[in-house]
């Protein structure tokens, strides 16, 4: 078994190396070691991603059209990234809708235009998006979703409703799921639609969740116009882009590098508490350990796969499932080292790590239910994974 | 990169899956599993022929010359199929133990017997030698009630002990996974010039246990992803309330939660497997992590995959529990969870 990178790559380690140290005073640290002032945070996290994307880190394939470094797709040279990174203690940058999600889907179905006017930009941490996605009524049944946009001229006229929208107010754009056709079936007459938050006739009503930060929110649409240009991929083909799209989300909601890096974290608290002399809380780490250890080789596993155009089968389909629990599982440990400490929260006295734990331990549960929720995974396990038979649908009344 | 299993891995795992499938069907399990000696006298030289009680033993001495890697997908596919045989005790631990050892003509006439499958050597670990007596009473020896020879280790060093030496009482022990057995052997006051001393030396002692605890998590793995595959198969089958009772979620989360535990431990198996085999310092912690891991996932899916079967499943005739039952023994032997998360975290945290 070879699980050696190649001393091909020893270039590539020495040349992250170098751009860590030069850019050390910028650079942001990983885990739960980060925070403080939340403007500053801002900033040094938007100049750390322009400082990234421009060296090539971010983004590394997107082509140099668009401001990209215009790498190949290569799963190895982003595996010694990771590690490296991950052994420096520092943040690969921004992953969110806009770089994780967006651009990858534009890339594959954007015209010309759009992606060169949005791609690099985005990357840069410029513009920030947004997923305008599920609706009050459609949260699992997402295809159910009812805000509709009908053309006039050359604009479609908005209205609905979309809530859980994670940082809207501070998004410059939103891409969105709208029925453009109502006429064309559940999944045939949805489009996938970019637009500016700016446009009139948007209003967005923050909604606080349960770690008090309030990084949801409603977002209502009063006849609000939108270019029909907007469109990203043809009109009607809204699921097929938006649903290509959910694959990025399910990848980034499972990076084993991140529980590794809040693993370590925990093992520091114990370390410093003292319990990690305490045999109740060792078999506790090490059920853990043995947990995050599986899914990280169950992940170099998954790597192979990609890199021999292989299909993973079910494998692939576990990822998200175990790995929001294991953030969570983690976290839970860790609070509970921190005995009555762990009742802080961020901003308190005394708090630890500026209450990260907390927070993440509460952002955690949310991901177990956010981008598809656990019992919804594992009917896609069952069903695609094991072959399962679908529920039935429920006779007429 | 390529982390997984190289195609003649992959052949040697098909064809040992084709041997096990043919020749050790349930029936056969069943048979041993329900007898009073708990011996299938044939499968020994079945596993000769097929090369796989000579895994791990070198080409030169009859043979195959290949690694834990190898050793470890045959304990998985002895897991899936319950075969009637404790794979990490006679063809993992024995064979690495007196490879291990100095005794010339008569190691390799041992080495050779194994690889054959004519000859079971039966290790027994921690033996009772004092002031140059064996004299004690050892619990749980496996396959001790047809052994040729003790491997007898202690602090390191190793005697073999012919079976036929006068002074050696065995007293079979009954097992709930009838597939393995135990014994109590009681060896009387033997004079240890009865026994041919074989060097020996703690760290391949330690080395050799850690194998032989990597076969028996594989061994449990094996045996887990049979029970979820039997009641995948029955969940597709079976009707209540109309419905074929796969399609309730009740159901098929139980069987999505079984999968999405153990497919991982599969690849945790592989890199322990490769720690072992590259000589690697790290596989002082993953030895007893993976067994801990693997036999605690298997015990939980078989827990829920019988469960599967509703009442079925608690019956005779349902063989759910023939593989609930192996991961139980998996789990006992040479350290059970608690205990080797505890070794594990010596080495982890110390």
């Amino acid at each position: 078994m070879d699980t050696s990178i190649g001393s091909e790559y020893d270039f590539l380690r020495e040349e992250i190396r170098s751009f860590l140290t030069a850019n050390g005073d910028v650079a942001v640290p990983a885990g739960p070691g980060f925070g403080g002032d939340a403007s500053q945070i801002r900033e040094r996290t938007l100049e750390w991603q322009k400082r990234l994307f421009d060296a090539g880190y971010a983004g590394r394939t997107i082509p140099k059209r668009y401001g990209g470094a215009g790498h190949e797709p290569d799963a190895l040279a982003s595996l010694v990234i990771e590690e490296e990174f991950q052994n420096a203690g520092i943040s690969l940058g921004m992953e969110n809708q806009g770089t994780g999600m967006f651009v990858p889907t534009l890339l594959h179905f954007g015209r010309e235009d759009q992606k060169q006017e949005l791609i690099r930009p985005t990357m840069r941490g410029e513009l920030i998006w947004c997923q305008g996605y599920s609706e009050p009524g459609s949260g699992s049944d997402l295809a159910s979703l009812r805000t509709s946009a009908v053309l006039d001229g050359d604009e479609y006229v908005i209205n609905g409703q979309k809530i859980w929208t994670s940082g809207a107010r501070e998004a410059d754009m939103m891409f969105a799921l709208i029925r453009t056709e109502a006429d064309a079936g559940k999944h045939g007459g949805i489009s996938y639609i970019v637009l500016s938050m700016d446009t009139p006739g948007l209003d967005v009503r923050p909604l606080m969740t349960m770690t008090g930060d309030a990084s949801f929110n409603e977002v209502f649409f009063t006849d609000a116009r939108v270019p029909a240009m907007n469109v990203v991929g043809r009109p009607g083909q809204g699921w097929e882009v938006g649903t290509y799209t959910l694959r990025f989300e399910r990848n980034m909601l499972g990076r084993s590098s991140t529980t590794e890096s809040y693993l370590a974290g925990c093992v520091d608290i114990l370390r410093e508490t003292g319990l990690i002399d305490s045999p109740v809380y060792r078999d506790r780490l090490l059920k853990l350990e043995g947990r995050v250890q599986a899914m990280k080789y169950h992940q170099l596993r998954l790597l192979t796969d990609r890199l021999k155009k292989r299909d993973s089968g079910a494998g692939g389909l576990i990822v998200k499932l175990n790995s929001c629990q294991l953030n969570y599982d983690v976290c839970a440990l860790a609070i509970d080292a921190m005995a009555e400490r762990g009742v802080l929260k961020r901003g308190s006295k005394h708090v630890r790590d500026y209450g990260n734990w907390q927070r993440n331990y509460m952002y955690a549960l949310g991901l177990i239910i956010g981008g598809g929720t656990a019992q919804i995974q594992k009917n896609i396990i069952g069903e695609r994974g094991l072959g399962l038979p679908r529920e039935p649908k429920p006779a007429a009344a | 990169m390529d982390f997984g299993l190289t195609q003649p891995q992959e052949l040697l795992r098909d064809s040992i899956a084709r041997f096990l499938a043919q020749d050790v069907d349930i029936e056969r399990v069943r048979r041993v599993m329900d007898s009073e000696s708990g011996q299938d006298e044939a499968i020994h030289g079945q596993l000769g022929d097929l090369g796989i009680t000579g895994l791990l033993i070198d080409e030169g001495l009859g043979g195959i010359g290949l690694g834990m890697q190898e050793a470890g997908i045959a304990a998985q596919e002895m897991g899936r199929a319950a075969a009637p045989v404790n794979f990490h005790s006679s063809y993992v631990l024995a064979p690495l133990l007196i490879a291990a050892a100095d005794g010339g003509e008569r190691r390799n006439e041992l080495l050779g017997g194994i690889a054959e499958g004519r000859t079971l050597v039966t290790p027994v670990l921690d033996a009772p030698i004092r002031n140059g007596r064996v004299d004690g009473t050892v619990l749980y020896v496996p396959d001790a009630a047809w052994s040729d020879a003790f491997l007898l280790e202690s602090g390191g060093s190793l005697h073999l002990l012919e079976a036929t030496v006068a002074g050696i009482g065995i007293e079979p022990l009954q097992t709930v996974d009838g597939t393995r057995r135990v014994a109590e052997v009681t060896f009387s006051g033997i004079d240890l010039g009865a026994a041919e001393s074989l060097g020996g030396n703690a760290d391949s002692t330690r080395r050799a246990v850690h194998a032989a605890q990597i076969a028996l998590a594989a061994d449990a793995l094996g045996a887990a992803q049979k029970g979820l595959h039997i009641a995948v198969d029955y969940a597709k089958e079976r009707k209540q309330f109309e419905r074929i009772i796969g399609s309730f979620q009740a159901v098929k989360h139980m069987c999505a939660e079984v999968l999405a535990e153990v497919e991982p431990v599969e690849s945790l198996l592989w890199h322990t497997a490769d720690a072992w085999d590259e000589g690697s310092e790290e596989i002082e912690h993953l030895a007893p992590l993976l067994k801990a891991h693997a036999t605690e996932v298997a015990s939980q899916a078989v827990t829920m995959t019988t469960q599967v079967f509703g009442g079925i499943g608690f019956t005779h005739e349902c063989d759910m529990h023939i593989f609930y039952k192996r991961v139980g023994y998996d789990r006992q032997m040479l350290g059970n969870p608690t205990a080797l998360r505890e070794q594990a975290a010596a080495v982890m945290y110390a």
